[in-house]
């Protein structure tokens, strides 16, 4: 993962939810058809994509895709 | 070679990407069908967006089950793991998700969403927290018992009340005990005796199944026995799933099944394949004393795999067969190889013969009066498992890996013939269909199988057999008997004697198509005379036999005779027992008898078939 833009395009391909590239800042409230399936999911994702492990309660904490990339790349 | 072409999860992504997925919902099945556990759950969150109604409007016939999910826990992940597993079968998903925490108030409150929304199935899931929840600190053994009884208690209450008050199918599930509650036990008798407390109610949940008809309780230990992970730690602590997603995921293609059942959808019929499905080895090839079938390692594995599907005849499932090889042969193994389980009086049908093997089912469904989406077809070829999907989208497909230790599991994963009861009639079934099935060979027709064949992308290599094919030439030489014009063994000496020879050489034929390299899978022995060129021997491998193959590569030995000046070209055949299909191979592609041999007068070469790409590789002015 390279940018928020492959991020956002697993979001788009993995959970089939359509959002835009602006949407990477939005709260996950703001994101329509998001709900907490998809938050568990992503971090599957996430975890197989990059080979890591994230941590959990962090990711439950977060509340926009940005704070996610943060967490899957630092 | 390889071939690489988009995969059915690409393609499904791309229909989901341009928005078409609700037109395009007829087509989705044949999409999944040939995606893993992760290849599913993928295309179950991308189904999970779909609005039923929407695609109803595209194809009002497609059948809606409701399922309303309920249980203890998150459960999210059910949902799209139900949707990909329904829309495997065609059908469409109408979830109704419980809210977290209030199973109980759910399903005791009939004016609650759930049942409101009228489902046709009902699941309630249930894990082992909901029974540590209720233990005091320190707790012992009659702790875990209590808490287990009043579980039990609670789910036979609830199971008596949905039979009287609903209509449809509960479905609950049995307790996966987690090695945290015996590990905490420090004494061994300690550990016995609550793992026979957890066994006791466990046990008391399958018993239900006995006093209500419509409830279906789901035995898990047999899949955590395969493998498949109960819980995954953090999911349970942090987000209260208590039960892993791959699980839920195998507890979502049972409810698939009991869908399908439920919309009459079940499978009837089982259609085996023959050689390298029931018994190792290819009967034309290796004759009745070289298949494998009983005493042998591979041997054993084919026999077990023999009576699993005699077990599931017993059971009312028809046991088809169909196979290419001559039908004498295939009769003469079923009636006489001592190590058979299965025999011909198994068999509704047995279709040995030539025929493309999806106008072989068609011709049985219309024989049983069944509709072919009925049937579960079961090979180890890559290649007519394509097929049938192609050609027939609503057979279930089973491709069999190619170790065969493996096959009874292949078969087994999907519950294609789960049923809510078999009645004595289900039994009786398989005797009935035999006696009203007459039992017929067919003539060969291959027109059908263009239309597969055109999207097969076969591409053949032909070229010079070099010194690192002649072990394998060789060995083509001493085991293919079908698709082998006069049937000369050679050892690799004869075969490198050939090639090196002034007036003679050797072609290798490989062959590729989208399924993978299939390798080399032929070869053809040339000699130049002065009277033109002679084709001493051809063989081909039955695996690739009726593909076009062996018409392109004589079209191009034709060409290259042509090319070189030569007059003719002459043909050899020698019969066997054997190779009869090859017996009118030469006069089917132009070439007159003469004497014993037949001759090509290179007036008129027939054209190579379309389908076929080939690259011819051998010098100018070789024989």
């Amino acid at each position: 993962m390279n940018s928020i833009d492959d991020l956002i395009a697993i979001v788009r391909d993995e959970l089939g939810l359509p959002i835009t590239d602006e949407d990477a800042e939005a709260g996950f409230d703001q994101l329509a058809g998001w709900d907490s399936v998809h938050l568990l999911r992503l971090v599957t994702v996430l975890e197989s994509t990059t080979g890591r492990r994230m941590s959990l309660p962090a990711v439950l904490e977060a509340d926009s895709l940005a704070d996610v990339y943060a967490l899957a790349t630092q | 070679m390889t071939i690489s072409t988009d995969t059915p999860a690409t393609d499904l992504l791309a229909l989901h990407r341009a928005g078409e997925l609700a037109v395009n919902y007829p087509k989705v099945p044949g999409l999944l069908a040939e995606l893993d556990a992760a290849g599913l759950t993928r295309a179950g969150h991308v189904l999970a967006r779909l609005d039923p109604d929407e695609v109803r409007r595209h194809h009002p016939g497609t059948p809606v089950v409701g399922v309303a999910v309920t249980g203890h826990g998150t459960l999210s992940a059910l949902v799209p793991a139900l949707t990909a597993e329904l829309a495997r079968h065609g059908l469409l998903l109408r979830p109704t998700l419980g809210n977290f925490g209030s199973y109980l108030v759910e399903l005791s409150d009939l004016d609650s969403a759930i049942h409101r929304a009228d489902p046709d199935v009902v699941m309630c899931v249930l894990d082992p927290v909901m029974v540590l929840e209720e233990l005091p600190l320190p707790w012992n053994v009659e702790d875990v018992r209590r808490a287990l009884d009043e579980k039990v208690a609670l789910v036979t209450g609830l199971a008596a009340r949905f039979e009287s008050a609903r209509r449809g199918h509960l479905v609950v599930n049995t307790l996966p005990l987690p090695r945290a509650v015996t590990a905490q036990l420090v004494d061994y008798r300690s550990r016995a005796r609550v793992g026979a407390a957890w066994r006791e109610a466990n046990a008391a949940l399958l018993r239900l199944a006995d006093v209500h008809q419509r409830l279906v309780v789901l035995d898990l230990d047999p899949i955590l026995a395969e493998g498949v992970p109960a819980a995954e730690p953090r999911l349970s602590t942090y987000a209260k799933a208590h039960l892993s997603t791959e699980l839920l995921a195998e507890m979502a293609r049972a409810v698939g099944h009991l869908a399908r059942n439920l919309t009459g959808q079940t499978k009837k019929c089982l259609v085996l394949d023959l050689d390298n499905t029931i018994w190792g080895g290819v009967l034309g090839d290796d004759g009745m004393d070289g298949i494998e079938v009983e005493d042998t390692y591979r041997g054993q594995a084919y026999r077990a795999f023999q009576r699993v599907a005699k077990q599931l005849s017993s059971q009312g499932i028809l046991l088809a067969a169909a196979s290419k090889n001559n039908p004498e042969p295939v009769r003469e193994v079923l009636r006489s190889h001592p190590g058979m389980v299965l025999r011909e009086h198994d068999f509704v049908r047995v279709s040995a013969n030539w025929r493309p093997k999806h106008d072989n089912l068609s011709e049985l469904a219309r024989a049983l009066n069944l509709g072919v989406d009925s049937f579960v077809f079961v090979d180890d070829s890559a290649y007519e498992c394509g097929l049938i999907r192609t050609a027939l989208p609503g057979v279930a497909v089973v491709h069999l890996d190619e170790d065969p230790a493996l096959n009874v599991q292949c078969l087994l994963r999907d519950g294609w013939f789960d049923t809510r009861e078999v009645t004595d009639d289900d039994r009786a079934r398989p005797a009935r269909y035999r006696d009203e099935v007459v039992r017929q060979d067919f003539l060969q027709t291959f027109d059908s199988i263009q239309n597969y064949l055109d999207e097969l992308g076969v591409r053949v290599d032909l070229a010079e057999t070099t010194e690192r094919d002649v072990p394998r030439v060789s060995q083509l030489t001493l085991r293919t008997n079908q698709f082998n014009l006069t049937t000369r063994r050679m050892q690799p000496a004869d075969v490198r004697a050939w090639a090196d020879a002034p007036d003679s050489t050797v072609l290798s034929i490989r062959s590729a198509d989208r399924f993978g390299d299939n390798g080399l899978v032929g070869a053809i022995f040339l000699r130049r005379g002065a009277d033109g060129l002679h084709v001493e021997n051809m063989l081909l491998s039955c695996r690739v036999f009726a593909r076009g193959i062996e018409q392109a590569c004589l079209a191009a030995v034709l060409g290259h005779a042509r090319d070189e000046g030569d007059q003719a070209v002459y043909g050899s055949y020698r019969p066997t027992v054997k190779n009869g299909i090859v017996a009118d191979f030469f006069t089917r592609y132009g070439f007159q008898r003469a004497g014993t041999a037949f001759r090509h007068d290179l007036r008129d070469i027939d054209e190579p078939p379309e389908h076929v790409s080939l690259t011819l590789s051998f010098p100018r002015s070789t024989p």
